[in-house]
């Protein structure tokens, strides 16, 4: 199932064999979905009642992902594998995550400081964004001394960049203030790896004895055609969107700025489309010009998030497909439009390789030029800091993300691979467990590799259809506040209910840790009685019991990898031959049976 | 008939029924309460065994349809009623003497209130038979299901 990196080194570690739902699959973090919507499903439905159970879920989920409620607002990975999707619409489980940060975000203040002695080694963490945040946030908890160099004055790097209608700035600022403070993390900020005398050899005469460069990609990229950088972009009226995004979250940007300007922006990315909407509501008349096509399903299809789509269709932003840039066009110094020539094919064998069509242009005429094509990391520091191979890569192992060049050096999160929040994170998590195995010494790669293995859909009579989520009217939502409404308690219970935790009992037992039962009760077939009938799979709803040939005859068998511990198959066993190892139940019910004589 | 009090014999889910409040505490008000996890797991030989073992009656609270943690334990659970109702009347047991109800009640409250009011409703018909039934007449009963 797994494939081999080819790293030079002939010993290759076995897989670990994990069962995991495929939302947990899904999940960069492997974040405990399956357990936590059970639990949420059974809190109380009186809202004072449930504040303490829904503090109790926010404690085990920060205990490993401590931008959960985050995640509430702006990830959701795991709903586009979540086996009800085609069944009735993926669990909300991102909404469910919205709904614990209403109370633990506020929580968050009144935690104190884990009481953990830091007598570890000194690590420097470069890049305070997610994934140099979740890296401290772990290495801290072990004990070690983590300083985080943040080359801004503020934490969250790149999320600072989302708009306030998808991610409050109070809920940002409030989790990554929090988490430093709770993890006991030094923070030294506008300190720049690269300017002054910051330097990874003055890092470590400074006595760190490893570090994590997180630092992303804080430069845009420039728009190209045909791999020509396009003349241009230095006309007034042009700009990035990266930049934009950076002064709208400054508030430097006037409410009204845009207010009679045809803004076009170009690119096809969420980030796209965060410029697109954020310039609309500043009063542009917005159109996005994108490479891609609109079918996402096909290999070319745009990459931005359907929501996000349909968002900016409802607020009136015009979205061209299928076009790229190939002139920009000026008068006096000022832009004036766009030549753009239809897009044949955006990926192929090789990677990103537009091919354009230059008989079938079409002139786009706007006052305002936003170019949302991506973002570039600090490639000289790279090289400074002698990070590349001789390609012009990040020359880093992908299993440990530890630097060929420099051993002590980790490397992770946008800067090596542009990706989602919670991708970041996801690096963040690897880095903290490889910076531990270095620096005790012990072996980099054992057991760390993942074969993952996914589940179907248990049988089922009914499928409930998903619940609506009430966005505000376009009209009325022309500003920066959140529109999308969140869960009410009741709401939340019955979509957590709707989870039909298709995933394993052992990486969840959530019935287990709130008393339901002791422990999983495995389920035993007894050979000599069963018959084979098969009555067991019939009733299994998981896939779980099948028939065997054994010894000569037709026998039943559990995988005990998808049995739940139901007892469904015991109950419909005719000849007694299934029973529930180390259940209470029987006993209890034996017992009552006596006292009733 | 005064000095009767029958017994009723109540399994629940705690997916669904008392799952908020201390189960001591409730057994407490309940009698012959037997939590379990999922009503599918109840087995006609437990059912049997109850009425063998002198109850007047059982009351089955699983969860509320579409509803059951292990996707249809629930109506596994409400097929064996109706089927055993069936064998039951045949060796002349009233049907009334089993009952299953799907729904939900996290605190639990209700389920003293459930099995009371069956009790109320059992103390008509007098105790259950115990021993075979002399008139039963076991072919006559199942004629009419379809003989499959």
């Amino acid at each position: 199932m797994w494939k081999t990196e080819a790293t030079g080194v002939p010993h290759v570690e076995p897989a670990v064999r994990q069962c995991l739902p495929p939302c947990q699959i899904k999940c960069p973090i492997n974040e405990d979905i399956q357990r936590t919507n059970v639990l949420i499903s059974l809190l109380p439905d009186d809202p004072d009642l449930a504040k303490e159970g829904m503090l109790q879920i926010g404690d085990y989920l920060y205990d490993k992902n401590p931008f959960f409620n985050i995640c509430g607002y702006i990830c959701g990975l795991c709903e586009l594998e979540c086996n009800y999707l085609k069944k009735g619409g993926a669990i909300k489980r991102r909404l469910l995550k919205r709904f614990l940060s209403d109370v633990y975000t506020e929580h968050l203040r009144e935690l104190g400081e884990l009481k953990i002695v830091k007598d570890k080694e000194k690590v420097a963490v470069i890049g305070g964004g997610p994934g140099g945040l979740m890296c401290a946030y772990h290495l801290g908890r072990k004990g070690y001394q983590v300083t985080i160099f943040e080359a801004s004055d503020r934490l969250g790097g790149a999320l600072w960049l989302v708009p306030d209608y998808r991610l409050p700035k109070d809920i940002l600022q409030t989790t990554v203030e929090n988490l430093v403070r709770i993890a006991g993390i030094d923070v030294r900020y506008n300190s720049k790896l690269g300017a002054g005398q910051l330097t990874m050899e003055r890092l470590k005469n400074e006595g760190f004895k490893a570090a994590f460069l997180a630092t992303g990609l804080p430069y845009p990229r420039v728009l190209t055609f045909e791999r020509q950088s396009l003349e241009g972009q230095d006309l007034a009226g042009v700009m990035y969107g990266h930049t934009y995004l950076y002064e709208v979250s400054h508030n430097n940007i006037a409410a009204d700025y845009f207010k009679g300007k045809r803004v076009i922006v170009t690119g096809g990315g969420n980030v796209a489309f965060d410029v697109a909407r954020s310039a609309r509501r500043q009063g542009g008349k917005v159109t996005v010009v994108a490479l891609e096509r609109e079918d996402k399903d096909h290999r070319d299809g745009i990459p931005a998030d359907e929501e996000e789509i349909r968002g900016a269709w409802e607020e009136g932003i015009r979205i061209v497909y299928s076009r790229g840039v190939r002139r920009i066009i000026g008068q006096n110094g000022r832009f004036k439009g766009i030549d753009c020539p239809a897009c044949v094919s955006v990926f192929d064998k090789e990677g990103f390789n537009p091919r354009f069509d230059c008989t079938d242009c079409i002139d786009l005429e706007g006052d305002v030029l936003i170019i949302t094509v991506g973002q570039a990391p600090d490639r000289s520091m790279l090289q400074k800091e002698d990070l590349l191979d001789e390609h012009g890569r990040l020359d880093v192992d992908h299993l440990t993300l530890q630097s060929r060049s420099k051993p002590w050096v980790f490397v992770g999160g946008d800067i090596r691979r542009v990706g989602f929040m919670v991708e970041a994170m996801g690096e963040g998590l690897v880095v903290a467990e490889s910076i531990d195995r270095y620096l005790r010494g012990v072996d980099m790669k054992e057991g760390r590799r993942r074969d993952y293995e996914g589940y179907q859909i248990p049988l089922r009579r009914d499928y409930k259809p998903e619940p609506r989520v009430p966005w505000m009217p376009p009209e009325d939502r022309m500003h920066f506040k959140v529109f999308e409404q969140g869960f009410t308690l009741k709401e939340a219970i019955a979509e957590a209910r709707r989870c039909v935790t298709c995933g394993p009992c052992l990486s969840c037992k959530a019935c287990v840790s709130i008393g339901f039962q002791k422990s999983l009760s495995p389920v035993e077939v007894d050979e000599t009685r069963c018959s084979g009938c098969g009555h067991c799979v019939y009733v299994c709803n998981y896939y779980s019991a099948h028939l065997i040939s054994a010894g000569g005859k037709i026998v039943s068998e559990t995988d005990m990898f998808r049995c739940k511990s139901c007892g469904m198959c015991v109950a419909a066993c005719p000849s007694q031959a299934r029973r529930m190892v180390d259940d209470a139940t029987a006993e209890r019910i034996a017992t009552l049976y006596s006292s009733l004589a | 008939m005064s000095d009767y009090e029958p017994k009723v014999v109540c399994f629940s889910c705690k997916f669904g029924w008392g799952y908020l409040t201390d189960e001591d505490t409730l057994s407490r008000k309940i009698d012959n309460w037997v939590p379990l996890i999922c009503t599918g797991k109840i087995d006609a030989t437990h059912i049997l065994d109850a009425f063998k073992a002198g109850a007047d009656g059982i009351l089955i609270l699983g969860c509320p349809e579409g509803d059951c943690h292990y996707q249809d334990g629930n109506y596994e659970a409400k097929k064996r009623v109706y089927l055993i109702r069936r064998l039951l009347e045949s060796a002349g047991i009233e049907k009334e003497r089993i009952r299953i109800v799907l729904s939900a009640d996290p605190e639990g409250e209700s389920i003293p209130r459930l099995v009371d009011e069956m009790r109320r409703e059992l103390a008509k018909l007098g105790p259950a038979r115990k021993g075979p039934a002399k008139e039963r007449k076991p072919k006559e009963a199942i004629k009419g299901r379809g003989g499959k």
